[in-house]
């Protein structure tokens, strides 16, 4: 029942959407395409159309991205965070996780309290006390260490806050059977709660590993030996670098976007949950 | 029970109290006490009490007052053009009848990109013999400086940072514009009205709460700038795309003055959270009349 | 000592200033099947769930099996629950959810295998046996949360509204396979329902609350027949019992609108010289229309006109206002009445039951 002319509207928006998001892509797209060039060509490709597409496929295709991954540590780098990122997911699912369910679930003092007060620390901007974890984390001797590293991240407000939220409107009963069923508390957090909180538990976990993967202030302050560094500051160690030409730049960003591509594209039903329910809370 | 509930409840939050304490409440306790002495991190013995001292000095201080200018600068270009941006773009891919799924996915992908490689990215397009520059000669206008020169780098690095930033707004929208129930619009089609009418009456109205949300927000992040101008410009050039966060950050991290840097951060810490209380303020007061007319019908 | 014992149980939420559950007193015997019924709110499920050790008892002892329960954490009770909602695990196949209990007990996975085997065949879910809960219909799940309690072992049942969830035709087939359990595992249960039906049906004796207290506790007979006041008259039986306002003086009972009718020698005896405004309660198939009966009770013939019929394809159910009150009468499918018929009756002497005003007590259960 849509009218002619609505057609022709909708048709005029998509077309204008389709435009707008090709020019919208274009940086994206360039650093792609250029990614596989000498610097060369990619100056002379600049002034025409060839500067958005790739070149030939021929043996100096990979050419930036061999010399990043042989004559740097970046690989290292990618693999240190995939790291960092595995072991925060674990723990702050733990951490915030079972202080969710205890803020969901069980009858302890001051329980409301808490959870105010974990919403009011929603709004700090941790910014301002990034400085302070600097100092804690040095005075305890942990630069340069995991421990140092993953240490203030574990606690998440908003984590805690997002776990409560879904681990209220659990059914009380399971838990009751599974205690005639011998499951202790703990047990039923870890077999029971977790797995049928699946959504929120990916959700989280994409959160976290964008995070880290894409955290900048706290690892380059932690981190000083280049064993231990993030891809995002070994990413910036190599760029600066006078010899790093332009293709390798674009070679190395291309590669620290390459797993949160992938991340995004499994993940993204949860990702857009997650972004929505930011929203939905306050709105 | 109650006591084995009492021991489970501290059990379980006991993780989460430890570290909160230590990375949440023991800074932010740490600030507000350091606000008000000259502590010098490499030399903690010669602390001395120095009273408001502090906050009265930062707002002599020219170069925190120009990077709070620059900060207001970046809130004042960035915070129209992403919140209009966004909702623009969901109101319209909403709308559209094909590609929806391509369209959501390509105005998000700069979202998930780190801001180190934006900002790295940027720098390539925004070099004097850069992609930009050349495009621009196409059109016969002379090469710019954008992130080289005084004046144009804040607004060029604003202009990525809406860049990055609308596809996240835009999927907030997407959200509260699915959450409209259908059938105001079909009763609104019985009743002849405009489709501009329809958006002025129903769908503004039903985004409003989530309109606020999104400027507060927007503005927050916006006032929060600094990882863009420390890895494009490093605050230049002259200081002109120095922000707020960057002066905290530096003050505390680079001179050691943590004392300077504790007040800054706690009149910043003041501004947003009074942000946030004038959002939530806003936005309830608008969720009651919502409930109040939702009672009234059911009546 | 019976297998359960209550001591002035009460149960008090904090906050509240009245009992939910008020001095509770009562034996189970082993190897019974118990049902708990009364309007909801009445302290059944809370009670169920003080045995259970889900609610703290705020006063009084709770003994299962000579031991105090009051501090004893549900899991060391030896007992098992079926849920109103089924509580089932929902991430575990039919199988894991009942063998999930045995795997805690430690068991080893051979003897978990011929139980769940056991269970499964016993409850016909042979073909849903991999399947998760989401995708099994309510009867279907309900008989995995039998499944789950059946295996265990456990000399204690618990049902907490197990089929309040179900439709009706599935109602009925299940109340007869969970008699048919507990006569064949011959473990102590105890149900909880509103549904006097189901109560009526299954168990050996019923318990009746009202308001947090125990009205009566009784075979289903004799809850049927002998109710000691109104609320159990009332609750127990369908259609419900029918009730009049009386005036009783010089050995007859008065109606509202005039009509009156002379009691028996064995009801004034049981009256015991009472008299005044009383309640005359008096079930519908002991309203009698036949020529016999009428016959014997000539002098208290009475007559009403029908406003309405339900025919139950057995028998018939006949609406009519008499006495200032509506009531109704159960006669057999071949008597036969229209709405607008004028029809005669009388009451079965012996099955009247006379209630105090105040207190709904009934005179004819008093000792």
């Amino acid at each position: 029942m849509v009218s002619k002319k609505q057609r022709r509207i909708n048709w005029i928006l998509v077309a204008v959407l389709l435009v707008l998001s090709i020019f919208f892509l274009f940086p994206v797209i360039w650093m792609l395409a250029n990614s596989f060039k000498p610097d060369a060509a990619i100056t002379a490709d600049m002034n025409s159309i060839a500067a958005f597409i790739p070149p030939a496929l021929d043996g100096n295709f990979f050419d930036n991205y061999i010399e990043i991954i042989t004559n740097t540590s970046f690989l290292r780098y990618m693999g240190n965070t995939l790291l960092y990122a595995a072991i925060l997911i674990v723990l702050g699912i733990i951490v915030n996780g079972l202080a969710g369910y205890a803020l969901a679930k069980i009858d302890f003092p001051f329980r409301e309290q808490w959870l105010l007060i974990i919403m009011m620390l929603l709004i700090v901007p941790t910014e301002t006390v990034i400085t302070i974890h600097f100092l804690i984390i040095a005075k305890a001797g942990l630069l340069n260490t995991i421990l140092g590293y993953i240490l203030p991240s574990i606690v998440n407000p908003f984590n805690i806050f997002l776990f409560r939220q879904v681990f209220v409107s659990l059914p009380d009963d399971v838990y009751e059977a599974a205690q005639l069923d011998f499951c202790g508390p703990v047990k039923y957090f870890f077999t029971m709660v977790i797995p049928m909180s699946k959504t929120v538990v990916a959700t989280v976990s994409v959160f976290t590993f964008l995070n880290v993967w894409n955290d900048y202030l706290w690892p380059a302050l932690v981190f000083t030996s280049s064993d231990m560094l993030t891809a995002q500051i070994g990413l910036n160690s190599i760029t600066s670098n006078e010899n790093t030409t332009m293709g390798q730049t674009l070679a190395v960003i291309t590669l620290v976007t390459i797993p949160v591509i992938i991340i995004y594209s499994l993940f993204s039903k949860q990702i857009v949950e997650g972004v929505t329910s930011t929203g939905s809370k306050e709105g | 029970m109650k006591k084995k509930n009492s021991i489970l409840g501290m059990a379980f939050f006991g993780p989460a109290l430890v570290l909160l304490t230590i990375f949440l409440f023991l800074p932010m306790a740490l600030t507000f006490v350091f606000s008000f002495t000259d502590y010098f991190a490499l030399n903690p013995e010669l602390t001395h009490f120095v009273g408001l001292e502090n906050y009265f000095n930062i707002f002599k201080d020219e170069l925190f007052v120009q990077s709070f200018l620059n900060t207001v600068k970046f809130v004042v270009i960035i915070v129209p053009c992403q919140c209009i941006g966004a909702l623009v773009l969901a109101l319209a891919i909403n709308k559209a009848a094909h590609c929806k799924k391509y369209f959501k996915v390509a105005f998000f992908v700069p979202v998930v990109m780190s801001l180190a490689v934006v900002s790295t990215l940027w720098m390539q397009i925004y070099s004097p013999e850069g992609i930009l520059n050349t495009l621009l000669a196409n059109f016969g206008i002379d090469a710019q400086p954008f992130i080289h020169s005084a004046s144009q780098a804040l607004p060029s690095i604003a202009v990525m940072s809406v860049w990055q930033g609308v596809g996240y707004q835009m999927i907030i929208f997407l959200g509260g514009l699915q959450n409209i129930n259908p059938a105001l619009y079909e009763a609104a089609e019985m009743d002849h009205a405009s489709a501009w009418q329809q958006f002025k009456d129903i769908t503004l109205p039903e985004l409003k709460p989530l309109c606020v949300f999104v400027f507060i927000t927007v503005t927050i992040g916006a006032f929060r700038m600094l990882v863009q101008p420390m890895v494009m410009t490093g605050g230049g050039p002259d200081h002109s795309t120095y922000t707020i966060v960057y002066d905290i950050y530096e003050t505390g991290t680079v001179n050691w003055e943590m004392g300077l840097a504790s007040t800054m951060a706690i009149v910043f810490t003041v501004f947003v959270v009074i942000l946030t209380i004038i959002q939530n303020v806003l936005t309830k007061d608008k969720e009651e009349k919502k409930h109040g007319i939702k009672k009234a019908k059911a009546n | 000592m019976s297998f359960i014992e209550f001591k002035n149980v009460c149960k008090r939420y904090p906050g509240s200033d009245k009992d939910t559950v008020e001095n509770l007193n009562l034996n189970i015997e082993e190897k019974e099947f118990i049902a708990f019924v009364g309007p909801s709110g009445c302290g059944k499920s809370t009670t169920l769930r003080m045995i259970a050790g889900f609610e703290e008892i705020t006063g009084g002892e709770l003994f299962i099996d000579g031991k105090k329960m009051n501090e004893v954490a549900p899991r060391d009770r030896g007992i098992a629950m079926v849920f109103q909602n089924y509580a089932l695990y929902p991430h575990m196949t039919v199988e894991k959810n009942i063998g999930y209990g045995l795997k805690n007990m430690k068991m080893p996975a051979d003897e978990i295998r011929k139980k769940v085997d056991w269970a499964i065949e016993m409850l016909g879910l042979e073909e849903y046996r991999y399947r998760k809960p989401k995708n099994l219909s309510g009867g279907q799940r309900q008989r995995v949360a039998l499944g789950r309690a059946i295996v265990k072992n456990q000399k204690l049942f618990l049902m907490d509204e197990p089929l309040s969830n179900l439709d009706a035709k599935l109602r009925v087939s299940m109340r007869t396979e969970i008699s048919k359990i507990h006569r064949e595992l011959g473990a102590t249960t105890i149900y909880v329902t509103h549904d006097q039906v189901e109560a009526m049906t299954m168990a050996d004796r019923i318990v009746i609350m009202k308001e947090g207290v125990i009205q009566q506790v009784g075979k289903p007979m004799e809850l049927y027949d002998h109710p000691v006041n109104q609320f159990v008259a009332g609750f127990i039986g369908s259609p419900q019992m029918n009730f009049f306002d009386v005036t009783v003086e010089d050995g007859t009972a008065t109606f509202a609108d005039g009509n009156s009718i002379t009691l028996s020698e064995g009801t004034l005896k049981k009256l015991n010289g009472r008299r005044g405004e009383m309640i005359l309660g008096i079930r519908g198939e002991d309203i009698k229309m036949d020529a016999q009966n009428m016959e014997i009770n000539g002098e208290n013939r009475l007559h009403a006109v029908i406003t309405d019929t339900e025919v139950m394809g057995n028998e018939n159910n006949l609406y009519f206002g008499f006495g200032g009150a509506q009531a109704v009468a159960r006669v057999s499918k071949y008597e036969i009445s229209q709405i607008g018929d004028r029809i005669d009756f009388v009451f079965m002497p012996s099955k009247m039951h006379f209630f105090d005003k105040e207190t709904g007590v009934n005179y004819m259960e008093m000792q």
